[in-house]
């Protein structure tokens, strides 16, 4: 088990070695690799930060509620505590016409609105209530018989709810992840393609070698290890490779992000990678280079006999 | 150790190797095989390393049928003979050591191990502290010593040399034909294809003669070079 394992390191070092005498090719090879994993990586994390942005909304359509104009406070906040006590309720939130300015004030891009204000006289936004139903709550049928419900109280204008929206994002990221699950794939046969011509271009190089191993006695086993050693690496150092293009193109798109965040009253709308997930793309590089290797080597190792 | 029964070798090109060649080299046997070039010499050497099949016939080596070996045992085969090549076969980008360390590093024995059996084997051939050097710095003697080196450094049963002494001059010769009459004294079974008569009648071995693929002779040569017997007579092969 030791001289197994021993034999193992020993080729593993070998392989290592070999990738560092030859800097330029290994490069290449890794860099190609990094850039073919990258683009799947970017993807998921758009669609990520994407899925991290409907989140904010809960996946739920919301509900605004606007209230009477001639409404008093006191009265607006009656309605909007028994409104709150709604069982199909989930969160609630109200908002001053002094906040709805402010909001609107933000949204507009606009730094001052005093001119406006003073040319209206009044502020002429409505107290509002923005709902958030619960899950049981959240599909059309019970939405509009909670929007029937709450029509019937008292001091209530108008009711919006906001569900085309939040279907027509959660559709458009649907499409996304498939297209995304697509990409994938044809990237990653893309990478098998390019670990294991590779591996072909490194076995026809040590045709000599394979040739005399197995004269003396190299099992098929023996012969080929190196070379799944060279796809493991690969796909590895490619899968590092592309974490780092992965936090530079993060780092490169950070700050007009968070502008776009404040819009949305969030801090960041970039998806933050987990450490679970690093380690996912590390393995699915390494994996694909083991599984690159081990199709290149099937396909022209037994051709090399000794003569 | 060795026994050819009726075997035929025919290429796909339609090229016959090998007529009806039948033969017994006994455990601890040194025998010369001589021809000229064509007479199927490399091609008796592929089929006892397995590296060609026999077209008709059986081959044994060490009581296993290798005509009908399966794939996954031919490695093993191999293992248990060692093969010298006219050619060489080094890696030239490899240092002696590591040429002469394949055959231990491939069945996986210990670093130390290797280490002390290649010291011994290149002491053996007398390339003693030329184990860092690349073949390519060694003369052809030298490279020849360091294929010996490889091939008996597994300690094998059987040693087969491909006209090991092609490019060497006859002082040289002797010394590398020497190499192999030691090993064949330790009990190792020796089988040299040659076409240097010279050799065959220096040491006095039992020579098999192959022509066109044909075995028209198996003979001994009394050291003083007299031709003693004729093709397939038994007495011939007390050799050893």
């Amino acid at each position: 088990m030791g001289s197994y394992f021993a034999r193992h390191v020993q080729v593993f070092l070998a392989t290592l070695g070999d990738m560092v005498r030859t800097p330029i090719s290994t490069i290449n090879t890794v860099v190609i690799i990094a850039i073919t994993l990258l683009l799947p990586s970017l993807l998921y994390v758009v669609i990520k930060s994407s899925q991290g942005l409907s989140d904010g909304w809960q996946g739920r359509p919301q509900m605004s509620v606007f209230l009477q104009k001639q409404v008093s406070a006191s009265e607006a906040k009656q309605i909007f505590q028994e409104i709150q006590l709604h069982p199909s309720i989930e969160l609630a939130e109200f908002i001053t016409p002094q906040q709805a300015i402010e909001e609107f004030r933000l949204l507009s891009g606009s730094v001052s609105l005093d001119e406006e204000l003073a040319f209206l006289g009044t502020n002429p936004l409505p107290p509002s209530i923005v709902l958030m139903p619960n899950k049981a709550a959240a599909k059309a049928e019970s939405l509009n018989e909670l929007k029937e419900q709450l029509e019937k109280f008292e001091g209530i204008d108008t009711i919006r709810l906001d569900l085309d929206w939040t279907e027509r994002f959660n559709a458009i990221l649907n499409v996304l992840t498939r297209i995304g699950l697509l990409l994938s794939g044809l990237l990653a046969m893309a990478l098998v393609l390019i670990v294991g011509n590779t591996i072909k271009l490194l076995i026809h190089n040590r045709r000599d070698e394979i040739e005399i191993t197995k004269l003396v006695g190299g099992t098929n086993t023996f012969v080929r290890r190196p070379f799944l050693y060279y796809g493991t690496l690969f796909g590895l150092f490619g899968a590092l490779v592309s974490l780092v293009f992965l936090l530079i193109a993060a780092n490169l798109v950070e700050q007009p992000l968070s502008k776009l965040a404040s819009v949305y009253q969030r801090q960041s709308l970039l998806h933050e990678i987990q450490a679970m997930e690093v380690l996912c793309i590390i393995a699915a590089g390494a994996m694909l280079g083991w599984l690159s290797a081990r199709w290149s080597v099937a396909q022209h190792l037994w051709k090399i006999k000794p003569s | 150790m060795i026994k050819l029964s009726q075997i035929n070798k025919r290429y796909p090109n339609g090229h016959e190797a090998l007529k009806d060649v039948s033969f017994d080299v006994a455990q601890g046997e040194m025998v010369f095989l001589a021809g000229h070039s064509g007479a199927g010499k490399s091609t008796l050497f592929k089929l006892i390393t397995r590296i060609e099949k026999p077209t008709s016939g059986q081959l044994f080596v060490d009581q296993q049928n290798v005509s009908r070996m399966r794939d996954s045992k031919v490695a093993l085969l191999r293992r248990e003979v060692g093969v010298i090549f006219q050619d060489h076969k080094l890696l030239m980008d490899r240092t002696v050591f590591d040429n002469v360390a394949l055959p231990l590093i491939v069945i996986g024995m210990p670093h130390d191990e290797i280490k002390k059996r290649v010291r011994a084997a290149l002491n053996k051939v007398g390339l003693d502290g030329k184990g860092g050097q690349k073949p390519v710095t060694l003369s052809g003697g030298e490279q020849q010593r360091v294929g010996i080196a490889r091939a008996v450094i597994n300690r094998p049963n059987i040693l087969l040399a491909d006209e090991p002494t092609g490019n060497l001059d006859e002082t040289l010769s002797d010394e590398i034909i020497d190499i192999f009459a030691d090993f064949n004294r330790v009990g190792v079974t020796v089988l040299i294809a040659t076409h240097d008569l010279r050799q065959v009648e220096r040491l006095g071995k039992r020579t098999l003669h192959l022509e066109h693929g044909e075995l028209i002779g198996d003979y001994r040569h009394a050291s003083s070079g007299s031709q003693t017997s004729m093709k397939n007579t038994d007495e011939a092969r007390t050799d050893g």
